[in-house]
């Protein structure tokens, strides 16, 4: 696969009509060749665009790395993307966008996204979505990628979300309790209700895939039912939400035939961050198993299942460390709600 | 605190959301042949690659069995370079390799030795106690064709094929078979063994992503299948395009030829997946029946009109001169295999009744492609100036399987202007801008399948010997018409005139892919 990205035109415009005319320009490769036949080939077989995607962020320093992140993001979900900045504290009112357009090719056939970045400070800041909306390619899903924790409480943040097929947000950065309250609601109300994404879910699925290859092997399964505890070991820096939400699936999951599964939460002080360690115990005919999941340094899990006093075959497999691009990624392609991630937030909370 | 569920459970819950319903029990995956290319190249680094994306289940145990004198540590460090060089993903994890490689093993043995097959046994025994594989096995025949009745008749009376508990399947390499009576007495020999359920007969382009998307893009768009019949489609044109020649396999080709290479297998199940009627759901017998439906329809062929074979002579392709195929290693020089074949086919039945099917394959051809072209009929009145359309071509819709994997749709448009002109243009979907992702290799799809027990993938009993059956027809036809005058295209070229007049014949051209 042969890939060249580079950035084509890049201008600043503060009208709303005149941004779409921009991005009309950039969308159908007029800049090349002012509108020539080749440029107007080349731009026609480089549409690919698969959603509408809205980024927020808050500080200026936030936006470089944010923008990285969309551009590598690109690579495999090519999207209209809007970045928004939002300073309300600001005392002059004021709007700047600047549209750019991202070009690589991909095995001689160039592919081109386009990119706008609204800045807003004072009044119009509240206003950002009526901004962003008139800027979205039609019947293309919208995501609402919110870095950071969310202002949950702001008309801005209700705005963006009634345009939002879909808010991604990642718990992993410093959500409490409190925060995943919010976010459950979110999920859960009737008016502008987008469906939600959480990077740290997606970081979850080796974890649970592997967990739940335990429970496949012969004979197993049976002792799925006779789970009596679960012990979760997570990184010494405080932050739990990624913990919460593994112990949150399993109940879930396990209270769906019936079965309250007690969690128990403990800190592993030689790891920083993150789950170190899922243990299930259950009972069982041949006497009491623990399955057990431990990451290792180089980010592998190692699996061990004791039945009885006796050790089965441990096994070594991959613990994905994904990028944010990637998580996004797999965020995107979920359609419709993730009713088992909401199912989990809510066991997560009980 | 927990309450013990009364009723015994039914599936796994834990599964629930996550991309395979379950994962394969532990096995172990007996590979006859394991010192050779396709171990090394293909099926090594495919199991690699599943113990890297967590798709193996813990025990998973391969052992390895050739007559080539290996220690067993020697065959790991053997197949540790082949994952090195081959595996899609490097790095190479070592840790996750290590953790596979406790489950190798290797039994050095002549597969028609049977005192081996003790030996074979006893070490299946070792795993099975050792790595709970509980009795279930893979054999995966990757040798020469000539072994497999061979050690499926070993396997068969050493008893390790029906032996204790657990599943057994048995995994056969293509050529299978070389005409429709070795096909059936090579099917004959492994069911005397296995059942039809048990065997996994491997065309790795059906594991390929684009051959899978094909049926996607067929049965999952309810734009295309209104229009996918002889009413509005004018033909279909299949191609498999090669620019490389024989390469080293001289030895093989001559014995085989285009014909049993690649239209007997590749071509035959492009033409099933494009012709076939939606399977009611996609399981192994339903998407099976569908296919061999497809094979069952086809008119007889009248080989002198319907079939045109061809030799490369030397050439140029993509600037190199290359020789003839007749100049080429473990080949005689007055060799009459074909390296090139052009069939035309009809499929009697309701949908595609009249409407040609035109089928090509060829070596030493300007460029390589795989794709299925349908050219729509025109529409039946044109409400513009006769000068403003008579450039214009007919609509055409491309499945690219390789390279370049997409679909291209060739629609007119206007050109703006003050007049009514119009052009042709392509609206192009590649698959690669959309999902910019390493496709997993053909290979991993179709050990997890076989693991998994699902044959949708792989070819059945009947469906092999309808297309055999139709090889045999045209291979008799061939064989009461005078010698060829072979070579009779050059490399590089679209392959030999006689396949243009075929198509011309019909008042149509061949595409360029």
């Amino acid at each position: 696969m042969i890939q060249n990205h580079g950035e084509l035109s890049a201008r600043t415009f503060v009208d709303v009509h005149a941004i779409q005319e921009e991005l009309d320009q950039v969308r159908w490769g007029l800049h090349d060749g002012a509108g020539s036949e080749a440029a107007q080939h080349a731009a026609a077989e480089a549409r690919a665009s698969v959603s509408n995607l809205i980024a927020v962020v808050s500080n200026e320093p936030e936006l470089g790395a944010i923008s990285s992140v969309l551009d590598r993001l690109s690579v495999t979900n090519p999207s209209r993307t809007l970045i928004l900045l939002a300073q309300h504290t600001r005392a002059a009112d004021k709007l700047e966008a600047q549209v750019s357009a991202q070009e690589r090719t991909e095995s001689g056939h160039r592919v081109t996204t386009e990119r706008v970045v609204l800045h807003a400070h004072g009044e119009p800041a509240r206003h950002l979505a009526s901004l962003a909306a008139p800027l979205l390619i039609s019947d293309l899903p919208v995501i609402l990628w919110w870095p950071g924790r969310p202002q949950f409480d702001t008309p801005l943040f209700d705005d963006l979300c009634e345009l939002a097929d879909r808010l991604v947000v990642d718990t992993d950065d410093g959500f409490d309790d409190a925060d995943l309250a919010r976010l459950l609601k979110v999920a859960r109300r009737k008016k502008a209700q987008a469906s939600i994404g959480d990077l740290n879910w997606a970081r979850l699925i080796a974890w649970r895939h592997v967990a739940a290859q335990f429970f496949d092997m012969p004979g197993m399964l049976a002792r799925l039912a006779q789970i009596h505890g679960v012990s979760i070991f997570h990184g010494s820096d405080g932050l739990t939400a990624q913990a919460r939400l593994l112990g949150g699936w399993i109940r879930s999951r396990m209270a769906t035939i019936g079965i309250d599964v007690p969690l128990e939460f403990r800190v592993d002080e030689s790891f920083e961050h993150g789950v170190c360690q899922f243990l299930i115990y259950t009972r069982g005919d041949d006497g009491p198993a623990r399955f057990s999941l431990s990451r290792l340094r180089g980010n592998r899990l190692l699996t061990q299942i004791r039945l009885g006093d006796q050790d089965l075959a441990p096994r070594t497999v991959r613990l994905d460390s994904r990028a944010t691009e990637e998580l996004l990624s797999i965020e995107l392609t979920l359609p419709g709600h993730d009713v088992l991630f909401e199912q989990a937030l809510d066991a997560a909370l009980r | 605190m927990a309450q013990a569920v009364t009723t015994p459970l039914t599936q796994n819950v834990l599964r629930d959301g996550l991309i395979l319903p379950r994962t394969p029990d532990p096995a172990a995956m007996v590979i006859f042949g394991a010192s050779g290319d396709l171990t090394a190249r293909k099926l090594m680094p495919a199991l690699y690659n599943l113990a890297l994306n967590r798709y193996l289940p813990s025990g998973f145990s391969v052992i390895g069995v050739a007559d080539t004198a290996l220690s067993e540590d020697e065959f790991r460090a053997h197949m540790a370079d082949a994952v090195q060089k081959f595996s899609r993903t490097q790095p190479v994890d070592r840790a996750v390799w290590q953790s596979l490689a406790e489950g190798i093993s290797f039994v050095r043995m002549p597969f028609d030795d049977e005192s081996g097959y003790g030996r074979l046994a006893a070490e299946l025994d070792r795993v099975d106690r050792e790595r709970g594989t509980n009795g279930n096995r893979v054999f995966y025949m990757a040798t020469a064709p000539q072994f497999f009745s061979v050690i499926i008749d070993r396997l068969g009376n050493s008893g390790i094929a029906k032996a204790g508990e657990g599943w057994k399947r048995v995994v056969i390499e293509k050529p299978f078979g070389n005409d429709l009576k070795s096909a059936q007495a090579l099917n004959k020999a492994i069911h005397s063994v296995f059942t039809e359920q048990q065997i996994f007969r491997i065309d790795h382009y059906l594991g390929k992503e684009t051959v899978q998307n094909v049926l996607v893009f067929r049965f999952a768009n309810g734009i295309f299948e209104p229009i996918w019949n002889r009413r509005y489609v004018d033909h279909v044109q299949i191609t498999v395009a090669e620019d490389i020649g024989i390469e080293r396999r001289g030895k093989y080709y001559e014995t085989a030829g285009a014909l049993r290479d690649i239209f007997q297998n590749h071509l035959l199940q492009l033409l099933s997946i494009a012709a076939m009627e939606a399977p009611p759901n996609f399981d192994a017998d339903s998407v099976r029946d569908e296919k061999v439906k497809v094979l069952k329809s086809i008119h007889p062929i009248d080989v002198g009109k319907d079939v045109v074979r061809g030799q490369y002579g030397p050439g140029w392709v993509g600037g190199q001169q290359v020789p003839g195929y007749r100049q080429e290693m473990n080949v005689m020089p007055t060799s009459n295999t074909e390296t090139f074949v052009a069939v035309r086919l009809k499929i009697d039945n309701w949908r595609w009744a009249d409407t040609p099917f035109y089928l090509r394959t060829g070596k030493r051809l300007p460029s390589r492609a795989s794709e299925i072209a349908i050219q729509f009929k025109n529409p039946p009145h044109l409400p513009f100036a006769k000068t403003a359309v008579e450039e214009l071509t007919p609509n055409w819709l491309v499945m690219r399987i390789q390279p370049h994997e997409g679909a291209s749709l060739k629609i007119a448009a206007k050109i703006p202007g003050p007049v009514m002109r119009l052009r042709t243009v392509n609206m192009d979907f590649f698959y690669g801008s959309s999902f910019m992702v390493e496709s997993p290799d053909a290979y991993e799809r179709l050990v997890l399948d076989c693991m998994l027990g699902d044959a949708t993938l792989f070819a059945r009993e009947d469906e092999v010997e309808r297309a055999w059956g139709l090889v045999d027809r045209i291979e008799a036809g061939w064989a009461s018409q005078p010698a060829p005058p072979f070579p009779n295209y050059d490399a590089g070229t679209w392959g030999p005139a006689d396949a243009d007049a075929m198509i011309e014949q019909d008042g149509r051209r061949w595409r360029r892919p």
